[in-house]
């Protein structure tokens, strides 16, 4: 059980499935959203505790912990204040619209001395835990090429996604769990391509590729899908160096299939669960135990102003055709 | 809590001891009296030296952990010796989790749940594959009606003859048998807790020694079982893993039921690839410690899906379905579960 006091911010689909993470790890949890959504959300949940809030104000000032699920467009402001109250913050990815902004929000949370832990989920998947443990053992000697491809279905769920100046469209808000994976394991990067291609009728349905040059010379590529109705969630990796290769393919991972159901639709459909610890649970218990312990979390706030500057300067090139030289980018800032 | 490691016999016990030692709540002692001195290949040590390797606690006899007053003792030893250790563990009132299978005659599991029984002690078995969450989800799904009636199970256990490591794998005393004796309880008692009450009628089997020519005992094998609720289950109970290749093997099932169909494999898992330097394929497991959760349960207690660790009864329903199986081979026509 934590002793930790949750302030859950927004009410849709990632808060949700943050706080059945909190509820597992048995943090208490306030939940407030500026639409009104979240006294249905704290009633669906009143059986494990969880309060709906009156006002945002009551949140930061009665947690431990912020956490931000709300629109990427409000993520800034609402680090701020919660920072400006003294309290500890997880925001969901992409941290913020830009890499000005997430840096702001960074430089405020380090003045104010709390934590900033952006929600870079994939790097607690326990296949890409496995991969870096490989990694950082030298099984396959130093990283030379590295492929990651990402295949959802369009998250339908809110209608901000389909405005790009307010999700950053594919290669902000779906390819940036890869970016700041890649980055991971291989370092920061010093160029990026990107191309975006979009149905002409329906912007749900995009492809987005980009190429990422690290320092340290590796290449990594990363294909990301919203795919058509009816996409599967999928996900592959394949990193090839100097002394071997390792390869993943959610396909072939998948523990537990359900080839065929008879009147699936009708109702009751067959669940599909965690077939290993949720990864979410995985994330926030290590943000739970930095704020405890102070020892490191994996992920920084830095990581995840380098993963915004990243797929922001990745949209510049899908928009401009050019290739964009991160390192001057960086002196010019 | 104190817990004996009774033999290191069963390759199993290597990795119960490296899990009971680190598990919090629990102190571990462990011996291995009965290991031959010519079984002790350099690459495969046993007894003391072996505790030492693994950083274990040791005592030189079985006498020695009960005098320790254990609250739980693992039985990982040869096939045949699991009913005089249960046996031992009864008369000092101490639980029991015995490596599968239970027994190599049903005389002799007869005998081993009847002592429990006597002293009071719980005897369980080490199935570790019900502790899958994949197994857990297609068993939430038969419980929860979704498949309907179950019509067929498509079972296999697939894995690599281990007796380099250790030779009694091999031997039809020790062993009881060979892959069919070693392997189709693993899928039967799945079957056993997924069926619920329905209980094993007749079983066919064939069985070969191709993968190991001139082996005594049969190395490969299927077996088809009929229950009384009409559901038909294979089981390809084989040592058809390659020796060399990077994983142990797999448990598989596919249960065909009238409304829906499903399937699970236990130790899917993995990020697999290729190690240049040593030229060889490489998997790296990411999926739950099924031991882990098997000694916890018997432990502890069941954890959050209510999976409960096999018990004495549900071992002898497994070697009759063996025993059948054996049976089988030698009429060449389906055999009836005693």
């Amino acid at each position: 059980m934590l002793d930790l006091h949750v302030g859950l911010l927004g009410a849709g689909v990632m808060a949700q499935t943050h706080l059945e993470a909190w509820i597992t790890l048995g943090a208490r949890v306030s939940v407030y959203s500026a639409d009104g959504r979240h006294t249905h959300l704290a009633a669906a949940h009143s059986a494990q505790g969880v309060e709906a809030a009156p006002s945002r104000e009551h949140l930061l000032e009665h947690c431990t912990l912020i956490d931000i699920c709300t629109p990427t467009r409000t993520h800034k402001e609402l680090i701020l204040a919660a920072v400006g109250a003294g309290r500890h913050v997880v925001c969901e990815k992409p941290l913020a619209m830009n890499p000005e902004d997430a840096q702001e929000a960074t430089d405020a949370a380090a003045r104010a001395g709390v934590h900033l832990f952006p929600a870079h989920v994939v790097r607690y998947f326990p296949e890409y835990e496995a991969l870096h443990r490989a990694v950082a053992s030298g099984a396959v000697g130093e990283p030379a090429i590295l492929h990651f491809t990402r295949t959802t279905a369009y998250p339908d769920w809110s209608s901000w996604f389909q405005d790009p100046s307010q999700s950053g469209g594919i290669l902000t808000d779906q390819m940036i769990h890869d970016f700041d994976y890649a980055c991971s394991l291989v370092g920061e990067p010093v160029r990026v391509y990107a191309q975006v291609r979009e149905h002409d009728g329906d912007p749900r349905i995009a492809s987005g590729t980009a190429v990422l040059t690290h320092a340290n010379g590796a290449i990594s590529y990363f294909h990301g899908l919203w795919g058509q109705p009816g996409t599967t969630f999928r996900t592959t990796f394949r990193v090839a160096g100097s002394d071997g290769v390792l390869h993943h393919d959610s396909h072939r991972t998948t523990a537990f299939r359900v080839l065929a159901q008879h009147d699936a639709d009708a109702g009751a459909p067959i669940p599909q669960t965690w077939l290993s610890e949720n990864p979410y649970a995985s994330e926030l218990r290590e943000f739970a135990t930095t704020i405890a312990t102070g020892r490191p979390s994996r992920v920084t706030a830095r990581d995840g102003v380098t993963a915004v500057r990243v797929a922001t300067a990745a949209r510049e090139s899908a928009r401009t055709g050019r290739a964009i030289d991160l390192t001057a980018e960086e002196a010019t800032r | 809590m104190k817990v004996g490691l009774l033999s290191f016999a069963h390759t199993h016990a290597l990795s119960y001891a490296t899990l009971l030692r680190d598990m919090e709540g629990v102190e571990l002692l462990t011996t291995d009296p009965d290991a031959p001195l010519h079984d002790a290949a350099p690459a495969w040590p046993r007894g003391q030296e072996l505790a030492r390797e693994l950083k274990v606690d040791y005592a030189d006899t079985y006498d020695e952990v009960f005098a320790w007053r254990p609250d739980a003792v693992i039985i990982a030893s040869e096939n045949s010796r699991h009913r005089g250790l249960t046996e031992l563990a009864a008369q000092h009132g101490v639980d029991v989790l015995c490596e599968k299978p239970l027994a190599t005659t049903v005389a002799d599991a007869e005998a081993m749940i009847e002592a429990c029984r006597r002293a009071g002690t719980r005897l369980a078995i080490a199935h570790p594959v019900r502790f899958s969450p994949a197994y857990a989800a297609a068993r939430a799904a038969v419980r929860a009606g979704h498949l309907g009636k179950i019509l067929s199970v498509r079972g296999a256990n697939y894995g690599q003859l281990t007796d380099d490591a250790r030779a009694w794998f091999a031997d039809p005393v020790l062993a009881g048998g060979g892959a069919l004796m070693d392997h189709t309880v693993h899928i039967a008692d799945l079957l056993d807790d997924l069926l619920g009450n329905a209980r094993a009628t007749e079983v066919y089997a064939q069985s070969n020694t191709l993968l190991r020519p001139g082996s005594v005992t049969e190395t490969a094998g299927l077996v088809t079982v009929a229950y009384d609720n009409d559901t038909h289950v294979t089981i390809d109970c084989s040592w058809s893993q390659p020796r060399h290749h990077p994983q142990w093997g797999d448990v598989e099932l596919q249960i065909v039921g009238e409304k829906a169909t499903v399937e699970f494999t236990a130790f899917a898992q993995s990020v697999s690839g290729y190690d240049e330097r040593n030229r060889q394929a490489t998997v790296h497991p990411w999926g739950t410690d099924l031991d882990e959760r098997l000694l916890r349960a018997f432990l502890f207690g069941p954890g959050e899906d209510g999976i409960e660790v096999a018990v004495g009864e549900a071992g002898l329903r497994t070697l009759r379905i063996v025993m059948a199986g054996y049976a089988s081979t030698c009429s060449g026509q389906p055999s009836t579960v005693a």
